[in-house]
């Protein structure tokens, strides 16, 4: 390596340096900088070219990434690798379907995600909202449960996301299969959620475990049919099970050898069990696409662990992930009653949300900035409940106010 | 930190891999293909067309996380910039007909002189990439799409000593572009 005391570093090695990515000792460059007129003109002008570039393609960025719902979404649209072979590739389709499948499959995604924006607000769903990051999937059978419910969602509380946060939280809770094996529920056919069969509100509320209600008739808007399709989520297990080896690996990798992981860490398993949920889906009169309301009806979400480590220390350890926003992070540390809070994630950039009360019950309401559609969600009863659609918050809160609930 | 010299592993579950890589990395994608085209249905059609070819491409996935996502970035800007190529040449067609829409692909509350106006620096942004080198451009990209210097060196195949020498260049010939061709 040369002295930079006789040569002055390229501009590559000064516009690493301006990112702190590895480019040689820093120290020394700094150094340098501060004793070479040359390299100083040079440096501020790498800067002013990043600065830029930064301006303009930050401009270009998005301000909502796919939630967990809408990936898995755009997986089932993806016909193709269901049957996959590591000897021969294998597609259920040929080349010259590719092309127009790709042309349906945009704009079937597109009525998908906004059918899963809006029962993202709903029901058990709501849960689904605080847990997208860790890829959960409502759908499939549910599973015994072996744990302790060491939580139970009783309440909410709003922990605010800024865009930069969203992007940040999806990357860092993206990496948790560094540290050992994450197991999401996995769709038991290929059926398109949407043709699921309709079923009665008797039998949605056999499936659910509780009396599945209707909100007053009277108090539906005019934009809305009077008779609801009611269709059921099974609930589903996430899993994630702490692996120290695979753990140790990575932090390696990452250049960060000496964090601690304690010993009973190491196969403690968390399990979060989502309810199922019945879900009450009023169509715009006439029409047969986007729904206009919908109403979630759901038993609660549980947390607990199998094995050594207590749910507080896996909780800790999850906060600990490097790349965790610090914002993020200090809002969800500062739950009091963390144990039967459950944490509702909004993008602040997307939706605007005040404290409301639904006869008698707390409750949040979530407006999104086009001020055409809004949500609310409560609990009531050991239930969890969630109304949104293509109204107005004052019609929106109407329905649920004239809802018997149990 | 990349490790290139695994051996290929033999996947005992084809389709759970194919869901696993799919999984992880469908919104970091996204959010690259969105910076590249800004269309939420262009940017998930790009994806779907490189997910169809990671599982066509045998072997491929039996290698380690970080090169199959090295992999998946460069046939994501591949196919984002041919899109967006395409995209160029219909809206010159519509121009030259007089019949060009500027749609806002943002869904903010602003009025429509100001949706436009941003509408339109963002295309002329998109326009600029177009001009420029493909590694330029590339690695532009990932760089202010948040990729560390490792992860660029793997998706565009170059040293990572070289990733600072191409980014000073990309961002230089950006500038003089983006200056020459939209006025302040």
């Amino acid at each position: 390596m040369s002295s930079l005391a006789t040569s002055c570093p390229d501009a590559g090695r000064w516009r690493a340096w301006l990112d702190e990515e590895p480019a040689g000792p820093t120290e020394e460059l700094a150094r340098h900088l501060a004793a070479c007129p040359s390299c100083e003109r040079l440096v501020h002008e790498l800067r002013h070219n990043a600065d830029v570039a930064a301006m303009a393609l930050g401009g270009l960025a998005t301000t909502r990434l796919p939630s967990a719902a809408d990936v898995a979404a755009a997986r089932e649209q993806l016909a193709a690798p269901r049957h996959l072979s590591p000897i021969a590739p294998v597609a259920s389709f040929s080349k010259e379907e590719a092309p127009v499948s790709t042309r349906i499959v945009s704009t079937r995604t597109s009525t998908r995600t906004m059918f899963h924006r809006w029962r993202l607000a709903a029901g058990g769903v709501a849960a689904a909202l605080a847990l997208t990051a860790l890829a959960v999937n409502p759908e499939g059978q549910a599973l015994a449960s072996r744990f302790l419910g060491q939580f139970r969602s009783e309440q909410f509380t709003v922990v605010e996301v800024s865009p930069q946060s969203q992007q940040a939280i999806q990357r860092t809770l993206q990496t948790l299969s560094n540290f050992g094996t994450v197991e999401t529920p996995r769709r038991l056919n290929a059926q398109n959620e949407q043709n699921r069969p309709a079923v009665s509100l008797a039998e949605a509320s056999k499936q659910v475990g509780f009396q599945v209600t209707e909100p007053d008739a009277k108090s539906l808007p005019a934009s809305v049919d009077k008779t609801p399709k009611i269709q059921v989520m099974p609930g589903a297990q996430m899993r994630f099970k702490f692996e120290a080896a695979k753990a140790r690996a990575y932090l390696q990798s990452q250049g960060q050898p000496n964090v601690d992981l304690p010993a009973k860490y190491d196969g403690a398993t968390l399990v979060v069990g989502i309810p199922t949920a019945a879900l009450l889906q009023y169509q715009a009169p006439g029409t047969s696409s986007r729904e206009a309301l919908v109403i979630g009806e759901a038993g609660e979400v549980t947390v607990g662990v199998e094995g050594g480590a207590t749910l507080e220390e896996l909780r800790d350890f999850m906060l600990g992930l490097p790349g965790l926003p610090k914002e993020t992070v200090d809002q969800i540390k500062s739950i009091k009653d963390w144990s039967n809070t459950l944490p509702i994630p909004v993008p602040t950039d997307q939706v605007k949300w005040e404290k409301t009360d639904i006869n008698g019950h707390p409750g949040l309401l979530l407006n999104d900035n086009s001020g055409v559609g809004s949500a609310a969600i409560f609990q009531a009863g050991g239930h969890l409940y969630g109304f949104a659609g293509s109204l107005k918050a004052d019609a929106l809160l109407n329905v649920a106010r004239n809802t018997d609930l149990k | 930190m990349l490790n290139v010299a695994d051996p290929p592993q033999q996947i005992a579950n084809p389709a759970a891999r194919f869901d696993a890589l799919f999984q992880r990395f469908y919104a970091e994608l996204y959010g690259l293909a969105y910076r590249l085209l800004g269309s939420r249905t262009e940017a998930e059609d790009t994806l779907q067309e490189t997910f169809l070819k990671l599982s066509h491409a045998a072997g491929l996935m039996e290698r380690p996380d970080p090169e199959v996502g090295a992999w998946l970035r460069r046939v994501c800007l591949n196919l984002g910039t041919n899109r967006l190529r395409d995209e160029r040449r219909a809206r010159e067609r519509l121009e030259r007909a007089g019949r060009l829409d500027f749609a806002s692909s943002a869904g903010d509350a602003a009025g429509p002189s100001t949706l436009l106006l941003r509408a339109e620096e963002r295309a002329a942004v998109r326009q600029v990439l177009l001009l420029l080198p493909e590694r330029q451009r590339d690695c532009l990209l990932l760089r202010h799409s948040g990729y560390a210097y490792a992860e660029i060196a793997a998706t565009l195949g170059i040293a990572i000593g070289s990733v600072g020498v191409l980014l000073a260049r990309a961002e230089r010939s950006f500038r003089d572009r983006y200056q020459e061709d939209v006025p302040s």
